[in-house]
Formats: structure tokens, C-alpha cells, sequence
């Protein structure tokens, strides 16, 4: 086995009884995690992102498929995997009767630390991650950020090798958002891997040094962010055309799609979204053709590829509009 | 060794928050002590109380109050369990690697120790009305308190960790608990009721704890009700402990 790919997934499958039959959740996941990366696992909501982790942290058994977490088994070595690996859960687990540094206490004790090394780490912790002013108050007290750190530390009491966050920047303001992205960087050049869902594009760009995306189960994209984005090729162009002449925009879209530089066209009503090696360039010459053939134009819209065009070219819908038919995938 | 250390960490982990929550504590004080103040001065004056045994009306009711304590205080836990999955925390104990029946015997073993505090408030006080105390036979029957309140508990976790949301577990332990509960005799005897009654019960593990409560609270170790107690409950109690172990372990939480 190679010592650096830190998880390794094959053909992971999980599905669920359903009123209509077993739902399938994960449809055979295989990637690979490299030691120190900060790896993201980007889709919409329901589309086995929390499945998928919950396996991997051993937390759920696995229905085909396996996987190896630091070199372990996760089916077979359960316990062994427990100790190597860390997870804070979109719902944190911090005891909101006890205060911050009885909770990381603890968390140290279940690992196996003794009482005076759990106060010491406890108390290292709160000072890394700004906790120390109120590790003494109740965690009902805390602020959802004051939250999210605690839960970060329960997570990392440990030292362990690989940390799994799953959504850890829902709920949490921009200022939060940033402070837990410079949390997690830090982890990273401390020689921590880590794995996070996400469904926000920005966290996903601006975070991850590799990610997959995952749609229905199944992995669309993997790569770089950078990588990703160049696959798209070139620039998308959105135009808005006028929908009330049905066949004005009709006759738009079909003028486009005839266009040999455009690669790629997806059209929704009057909204077209485009692909083009160089938008500036293309721009001009796009417009006079629709103003030519008399198609009126509402809005123009010219941007460089986002991980949403990835997802969009991979599965034909935006990110942003996608997911919610399960929204509740914290309880599959 | 290393369950007993876990166990330990976790039991203390409960049993503060026990403490903390002091409104737990209020409505744990006050049901026994509402039975004892408001249902017991009833009996004194029953027209069928020749059918009674004979002496202080305490030595009758108090043993089964005991028993419908330690099968109230069993559900505790299954309710913290659908608050803890709500908060993450089981989640956060599931990915440690302490022994799953840790993670179950801490609260358990909190709960038990939270019940015995009751229980021995509720003889205090009764002893004060007429009780008469028979030590050893209470030691006995603590025992047999301690295993039921332990089924009841694994039965409640785990049912609330397989449910997972409070409507669905509250449907089904209040559906059962009346049924078991007056189908036990717990606040009188089914020797009272028809032939039918009288064999239902004995399909019903509590009946089993409150026969035996009323005998060895008046410190009688001979009869067979308490050596069938321990015969029903013992491998009810092994029983419910590793399903609620297994369904820790596979949690679909």
C-alpha cells in the first residue's frame, strides 16, 4: 500500500429500506486521499456526502465496496480506525450542560489520555483555537462560532491523522467561515489530512487543494479546483433572452448552437448559458448575430468557469438549484 | 478494563448532567411521593379492604411503588438518547474508540444510582408513616430493582436509537407503559382481579417484580415469587443488554 494516499475508497455502495424499495445512497465511490491534502467531497444535499463519510468514519457499516483509513480497514479494524481518525459532525456533539473544558477532557480520557494529559491538551487546545476566556462557561452559553470551534477541538483532541468535517462552515457567518478556513489550514501544515463535505462552491475553491464531486451517489469530477475549471475550457457567457416571443428565442438558441466556436450550450427558456474559448473576444460577434436576426436581449453575462459550470457540465443542472429532495441526509 | 474505565468516565459524564438538570430531579422526587401522599390514603378506607393482607397499608403499596420506579426511571435514558443523537453527541462517542457497551452501561449505571437515591428517600418516609423495614430483604429486592431498571433502560435506548425521533419513541413507550403497568399490580395486587387478569400477568415481566417486592419487603426469602423474579428477569436483563449493544454498534443514527 502506498503510505501516502492516507484513504482509500473502492466501490463504496450503501442504500437504505425505503417505502418503495432499497434507496440507494452511494452507487460504488472510489477515490483516492493523499497524506496532508485537504480533500472535499462537493454536491448537493443528498447526493451521499454524509453517507459516504459516516462509512469511512466507520460509524456505518458498509453494504459493498471497501475502504481503508490510515492504512486500516474500516470494516475489519473498526477500533484501530476510531483511534487514528477524528470527526466533527454537522450537529458538533458537544455536552451543552458541561462547559467547554470539561467536554475536551473527556473526549481525552475516551481516547485514553490520562487525567493531567487531557487537562494539559484541553487547555492547549482552548488557547489555539481561542476558546480559553470561556472554556470555564456551560456550552449552552457559547455562539454558534464559539461553537464550532469547541466542536473543531473536540475533534482534534486526539492528534489524530486524518480529520472528517462534515458542512463545517453551515450556519456560520462569513467572518466564522473564514476563521474556521484558516483553522483548517493550519491543521494541514501541521501534517493533519483532511476530508470535508461541503455544498458551498466558494468553500470548495477556496479551501480544498483536491475534491471530487459527487451527484446521486456517484462521483462526477475529481481533481484540482484549478483543473476542474480549466476542463470547462474557456469562459461561460449567460444571456438572458426575451421569453415572451417563444420563437424569437428559439430562433436565438439555434443560431448560437450553430456558432462553431461555442462548445458547449445549455439553454432553459430564455436563459442560455455558453461556453467559449475566450469571452471577451466572442462577446461582440454573439451579439450582433442575435441583434441581426431581431432576438432581443435582456441581460449579458460573462464569467470564468466556476465548480458550478464543472457540475453543471457533469450533470446537467446547477449546483445552487440541485439537492433538497433530501434534506434531511443527516438522519440516512 | 478498559469498559470499566470507559463505563466510568461516562457514568460520571451523566450523572453530572443528572445533577445539573435540576428539573429531572424535581419530577423524579415527586411522583413517589405523590403516590405515597395521594394514592395510599385511599386504600386505608376500601370497602374491600378485608381482601387485603393484613397490617400497615404501607407494607402492600410501598413495595410496588418501588417497582414502578425503577420502570419509570429505565425510560429516562431512552429520552436523553433522542435529545443526545439530536446534538451529535452519540455520534461524537460512537467515533471514539471507547467499548460500545460503555457508551450504554455509563447512563445506565447513572440512572441506577439517581434511582436508589430515590428509592431510599421513598422508605425514609415511608418507615416514617408505619413501613416496617426488613434490611436484607430490601437488599435483595434492590437487586431485582436494579435489573429491571437496567432492562428497561437498554430496551429504551435502544428503541430510541433505532426510532430516532421523540414522537415515534413517545408513541411507543406510552403504549406500553400502561398496559405493563396495570397489568403488574403495581399499585394493587392482581390477586384482586378475575381468573384472566390473573394469567395475563404472568406474561408480563413486572408482575413477576412486584409478586416478589411484596414478599421481601416483609423479609421473606422462601417464596417462590422471588426465585421466579430472578428466573424471568435475569435473561430478560442479558437479553435487552446485547440488543441495545448491537444497535449502539450499527446505529443507522
Amino acid at each position: 500500500m502506498d503510505v501516502d494516499e492516507v484513504i482509500i475508497a473502492r466501490e463504496l455502495r450503501k442504500s437504505f429500506p425505503g417505502k418503495r424499495g432499497p434507496v440507494e445512497a452511494v452507487r460504488g465511490v472510489s477515490m483516492n486521499v493523499g497524506r496532508g491534502e485537504i480533500f472535499g467531497f462537493l454536491g448537493p444535499n443528498g447526493a451521499g456526502k454524509t453517507t459516504t463519510l459516516r462509512m469511512l468514519t466507520t460509524l456505518l457499516p458498509v453494504n459493498a465496496g471497501s475502504a481503508t483509513v490510515a492504512g486500516l480497514d474500516v470494516a475489519r479494524q473498526p477500533r484501530q480506525v476510531r483511534s487514528r481518525i477524528g470527526y466533527v459532525s454537522q450537529l458538533g456533539g458537544a455536552d451543552e450542560l458541561a462547559t467547554g473544558a470539561e467536554n475536551l477532557v473527556l473526549q481525552g480520557r475516551l481516547y485514553g489520555r490520562s487525567r493531567a494529559q487531557a487537562r494539559r491538551r484541553a487547555d492547549e487546545l482552548a488557547a489555539l483555537l481561542g476558546l480559553s476566556e470561556f472554556a470555564d462557561r456551560r456550552v449552552q452559553t457559547y455562539s454558534g462560532g464559539q461553537r464550532r470551534r469547541l466542536d473543531v477541538a473536540l475533534g482534534i483532541v486526539h492528534e489524530p491523522e486524518v480529520l472528517f468535517l462534515d458542512e463545517p462552515s453551515s450556519g456560520l457567518d462569513p467572518q466564522n467561515r473564514a476563521n474556521l478556513w484558516d483553522q483548517v489550514r493550519l491543521l494541514r501544515d501541521h501534517g493533519t489530512t483532511l476530508f470535508l463535505t461541503t455544498h458551498y462552491l466558494e468553500e470548495a475553491d477556496a479551501l480544498c487543494d483536491r475534491l471530487v464531486i459527487i451527484d446521486h451517489g456517484r462521483i462526477v469530477a475529481e481533481g484540482a479546483p484549478r483543473e476542474l475549471k480549466r476542463q470547462v475550457a474557456g469562459d461561460a457567457v449567460v444571456l438572458s433572452l426575451r421569453d415572451d416571443d417563444e420563437a424569437a428565442a428559439d430562433r436565438g438558441v439555434a443560431l448560437l448552437r450553430a456558432e462553431p466556436y461555442v462548445r458547449e450550450l445549455t439553454a432553459d427558456g430564455g436563459q442560455v448559458r455558453l461556453y467559449v474559448e475566450d469571452g471577451g473576444a466572442a462577446l461582440p460577434h454573439l451579439l450582433r448575430l442575435l441583434d441581426n436576426e431581431q432576438v432581443e436581449i435582456r441581460s449579458v453575462n460573462l464569467s470564468e468557469p466556476t465548480l458550478d459550470d464543472v457540475f453543471l457540465r457533469q450533470t446537467g443542472r446547477s449546483l445552487r438549484d440541485a439537492g433538497g429532495e433530501n434534506e434531511n441526509e443527516v438522519a440516512a | 478494563m478498559k469498559t470499566a474505565r470507559e463505563t466510568g468516565l461516562l457514568f460520571g459524564r451523566y450523572l453530572t448532567q443528572l445533577v445539573r438538570n435540576p428539573v429531572w430531579l424535581v419530577v423524579g422526587f415527586s411522583t413517589p411521593i405523590l403516590y405515597l401522599a395521594l394514592f395510599a390514603p385511599l386504600l386505608k378506607n376500601l370497602p374491600g379492604a378485608a381482601q387485603l393482607p393484613q397490617g400497615n397499608v404501607l407494607d402492600l403499596f410501598l413495595p410496588g411503588i418501588l417497582a414502578l420506579l425503577a420502570f419509570l426511571s429505565g425510560m429516562g435514558p431512552g429520552f436523553s438518547t433522542i435529545f443526545e443523537l439530536r446534538s451529535g453527541l452519540i455520534e461524537r462517542f460512537r467515533v471514539t474508540p471507547a467499548s460500545r457497551l460503555a457508551i450504554l452501561a455509563g447512563p445506565i449505571l447513572a440512572t441506577m444510582v439517581m434511582m436508589f437515591v430515590f428509592d431510599a428517600v421513598v422508605v425514609a418516609v415511608g418507615a416514617g408513616f408505619g413501613f416496617r423495614l426488613h434490611v436484607l430483604g430490601l437488599a435483595v429486592l434492590a437487586v431485582l430493582l436494579g435489573m429491571l431498571m437496567i432492562i428497561m433502560a437498554a430496551f429504551s435506548i435502544a428503541t430510541a436509537l433505532v426510532t430516532k425521533d421523540i414522537s415515534s419513541f413517545a408513541a411507543i413507550t406510552n403504549g406500553l407503559n400502561l398496559p405493563v403497568l396495570l397489568l403488574a399490580g403495581v399499585l394493587l395486587p392482581i390477586s384482586l382481579g378475575p381468573l384472566w387478569m390473573r394469567i395475563l400477568a404472568h406474561f408480563n415481566p413486572l408482575y413477576y417484580l412486584v409478586e416478589a417486592a411484596r414478599v421481601l419487603a416483609a423479609g421473606v426469602f422462601s417464596s417462590a415469587v422471588v426465585w421466579q423474579a430472578f428466573a424471568v428477569l435475569t435473561p430478560l436483563c442479558a437479553g435487552t443488554l446485547i440488543w441495545a449493544t448491537r444497535v449502539i454498534r450499527n446505529a443507522v443514527a
